[in-house]
């Protein structure tokens, strides 16, 4: 079992529909760590101070089920849980962009840091660069490619 | 920043290092990657054990308590989490996975200084 997820993730073997090994698992990990991050944030905005910025805060609920969405769909396998990846990927995506674009224009309707505020600047740029390595990844392991050449999909 | 802090950057850098060296050589994760992983745990069981131990002693959280007990014991299950993952798949990915172990602990660290004093 083990020797075929490697074999798998170099391209020896047949690759199976998933995403979760090999890079995806390093993926996986990041976006599990900023769903556990985005939630509990979010959690405790919307319970002590959802006055002071109702938009900010959505934004950072929002923002956290896009990486709970993100995390388990990239860990499952088939083509339909792709397309939950891909979907999540680029709301992300769009998400990070707009919001950043947003925090920089108008500051007083987004004064409150939110995960996306500033193309993630507060986490090191990571919520920028993530959408990006996710749609790389998820180009790379697409369902049509594994299925159209099996010996020779991988890496 | 308290004495605790600069434990787990230490180590978590260390960690981090490590983990980062074995990947890009394309090793799989070995004792000494899976051993600067535990470090970083025990690092955090340190921290956990020395907050406690302020508490009863009376001191006092200047944040919300729950808010950094949260931190800590989120922090406390990412090394075991990324130990059991690394060896479901022995591949070089698996140890870049354990080296975001490291560097997420010490930023949480960090928080968790924050929100302390």
């Amino acid at each position: 079992m083990k020797n075929q997820q490697a074999q798998a993730a170099t391209g020896k073997t047949p690759v199976r529909n998933t995403r979760n090994t090999g890079p995806g698992r390093l993926l996986i990990a990041v976006y599990g760590v900023f769903a556990i991050s985005a939630t509990a944030r979010a959690g405790y905005q919307i319970l002590t101070k959802f006055s002071e910025a109702p938009l900010a805060y959505l934004l950072s609920a929002f923002a956290a089920v896009v990486y709970i969405v993100a995390t388990i769909s990239l860990a499952k396998a088939g083509t339909t849980w792709f397309k939950v990846s891909v979907a999540a990927v680029l709301v992300e995506l769009v998400g990070v962009l707009v919001v950043g674009t947003l925090s920089i224009l108008d500051s007083v309707q987004f004064p409150h840091e939110t995960v996306w505020s500033l193309f993630g600047r507060g986490y090191g740029f990571i919520p920028l660069l993530l959408p990006i390595l996710g749609l790389v990844w998820l180009y790379r392991r697409r369902p049509s490619k594994v299925a159209a050449a099996p010996g020779n999909a991988a890496e | 920043m308290d004495g605790y802090f600069w434990i787990i950057l230490v180590v978590g850098l260390v960690s981090t290092l490590l983990c980062l060296g074995a990947g890009i050589l394309k090793k799989a994760p070995n004792d000494v990657t899976l051993l600067s992983v535990v470090a970083v745990e025990a690092a955090l069981v340190v921290y956990l054990v020395g907050s406690i131990v302020r508490v009863i002693a009376g001191e006092h959280i200047a944040g919300e308590a729950w808010e950094f007990w949260g931190y800590m014991a989120t922090a406390m299950l990412l090394p075991p989490a990324a130990i059991y993952w690394s060896i479901l798949e022995r591949t070089r990915w698996s140890n870049f996975v354990l080296a975001a172990v490291g560097v997420t602990a010490l930023v949480m660290a960090a928080r968790m200084n924050q929100i302390w004093y």
